[in-house]
């Protein structure tokens, strides 16, 4: 029946819009909109009313270690600082844990670089090293020469399907990703250690820029000699 | 709508020219475009098929085929797999097995027989440094007879026999016992090599193990590994046979730069009989290593008369 209903026309419901002496305050509110309105100031009515019920039940002699161990900063709740919750010791060690762990990821590196470079020799590439031909006399050199200039014609490599060459590409990628991290970590590792040995007892002073030998960018240090029993 | 991945990939392999969703030679490589049915997935199918036509020689057919190409080097015997490693590589006698840990690439025949090769370590093996260094003749090649002096734990003699072949021989020599003992369990396995835990410097003592052999390959790393060759080759090398011999420049002598003292080595080899071809640095891989190639009491030649 609704069917049929709906097949006759009928006249378009229009909704009211806000008058044009009102229209300094927007859009016309329709009942729907009045509920969330109301609703949102109900809440925020009841959140006071709350907050008021607890301050009036306050016990004034309320008290927490918090209170006198943190402060606020700038509205921001910081913890009393701790000065050395560790000793001397006890740092060195987590000191050397930490260099201990970063060497381990060399180490782990490492071993895949060399797991990598065992099967990727940089077939298409030209070689640094030295090729010498021996040769008796100029025929012979003649003939070597004309030897070496045939022979730069390539291997049958030409057709190797395009998924393939991008395979080695990416396997060539990890490589050259993975000598990297190892630069970074063998880095990181010398200044740890750099760190760890100035932390330890011993005159020592940094030296100035004229002073080192090997110019660097790094800073160097010099150890007063001591004898040592 | 994306059709089942493997069986793309098995209808691929099969080469029977695709079917219903649009002729893909090879289905592995149109596995990954979403389309599939549309004119674009039977474009992408084409190239690869395009390749099949000029399939041939080493290159693995079938699956294998779609995952790693290997095609023969220029050396006989020695193969260039790409795929996931760029490598070289030799054909394994014992399919199956690893000598030293290496990769192991096994490639699949259009007749559906396996072949498998394994990975060449060049940065373990002078004579895969040499050859990856453009040396121009090894002179070790299906069916030669090898003498090998210093094979140490047998990685590089592993591929010796595999390129010589069970027609070929290699005779690999090793003093120490510790070493030795390696050599020896891998010779186990591999018919064409016959192990001798000898001093090289006294080929009388193992006289009777070699016969007549066409090449001599040396990796002593000893002062005076001139001698030891030349005194092997007067035993056992052949007229116009060949010798490669590995320097290390720090063994000779670690005061003089690299380059005299192969300068040197070279003049040694020269006075006894033999005549060096060419000399190769064994750079990326090797510091101060060269490998020098050449021939053995060759024939004078002819001056011309004319």
């Amino acid at each position: 029946m609704s069917s049929l209903r709906n097949a006759i026309q009928r006249r378009a419901h229009k909704e009211r819009a806000q008058p044009e002496s009102r229209k300094k305050f927007g859009l016309l509110e329709k009942h729907k909109d009045y509920i969330v309105r109301a609703k949102a100031f109900h809440q925020k009515e009841e959140t006071i009313r709350k907050l008021k019920e607890k301050a009036s039940f306050r016990n004034p002699d309320e008290f927490y270690f918090k209170m006198i161990n943190s402060k606020t900063v700038d509205g921001i709740h910081r913890p009393k600082p701790e000065a050395n919750k560790y000793t001397e010791d006890e740092l060195m060690l987590l000191k050397t844990k930490d260099m201990g762990y970063i060497l381990q990821g060399i180490q782990s590196e490492k071993k895949k670089i060399e797991k990598l470079s065992s099967m990727l020799h940089e077939l298409d590439n030209k070689r640094p090293n030295k090729h010498v031909y021996f040769a008796e006399d100029r025929e012979e050199v003649k003939e070597i020469q004309s030897r070496i200039e045939q022979k730069s014609s390539s291997l049958g490599l030409d057709n190797i399907p395009s998924r393939i060459k991008r395979k080695t590409a990416s396997s060539y990628r990890e490589l050259e990703e993975r000598k990297q991290r190892v630069q970074k970590l063998e880095k990181l590792y010398a200044d740890m250690a750099l760190q760890k040995e100035l932390k330890k007892p011993g005159r020592k002073r940094k030296l100035r820029e004229d002073e080192i030998e090997n110019q660097t960018s790094r800073p160097v240090y010099k150890w007063r000699a001591q004898r040592k029993r | 709508m994306r059709p089942p991945r493997g069986r793309g990939f098995g209808r691929g392999g099969r080469g029977d020219g695709g079917g219903r969703s649009g002729g893909g030679g090879r289905g592995f490589g149109r596995g990954g475009d979403s389309g599939g049915r549309g004119g674009r997935g039977r474009g992408g199918g084409r190239t690869p098929r395009g390749r099949g036509g000029g399939r041939g020689g080493g290159r693995g057919g079938m699956k294998g085929g779609s995952k790693v190409v290997v095609v023969p080097h220029k050396h006989n015997g020695v193969f260039i797999a790409k795929a996931k490693e760029d490598a070289l590589c030799t054909k394994n006698m014992v399919p199956g097995e690893s000598v030293y840990g290496e990769k192991r690439i096994s490639v699949q025949n259009e007749d559906g027989t396996k072949v498998e090769y394994r990975v060449w370590n060049p940065f373990r093996s002078k004579l895969a440094a040499a050859v990856l260094g453009g040396v121009d003749n090894i002179w070790i090649a299906p069916g030669t007879r090898v003498l090998y002096l210093g094979a140490a734990s047998g990685t590089t003699v592993s591929h010796v026999s595999d390129i010589v072949g069970p027609t070929g021989l290699v005779y690999a020599v090793e003093f120490s016992h510790r070493s030795g003992r390696d050599l020896v369990n891998m010779a186990k396995k591999r018919t064409n090599v016959i192990p001798i835990i000898e001093d090289a410097r006294h080929p009388a003592r193992y006289r009777m193990l070699v016969g007549m052999v066409d090449v001599i390959f040396s990796d002593v790393a000893q002062p005076d590994q001139a001698r030891i060759l030349a005194l092997n080759a007067s035993y056992f090398l052949k007229n116009g046979g060949h010798f490669v011999i590995s320097i290390k420049a720090n063994c000779i002598d670690s005061t003089m730069p690299a380059e005299a003292v192969f300068a040197s080595e070279v003049e040694k080899l020269k006075a006894d009989q033999f005549k060096p071809s060419e000399q190769v640095t064994l750079e990326p891989f090797e510091r101060d290593h060269a490998c020098v190639v050449g021939g053995y009491r060759m024939p004078k030649k002819q001056k011309g008369t004319s």
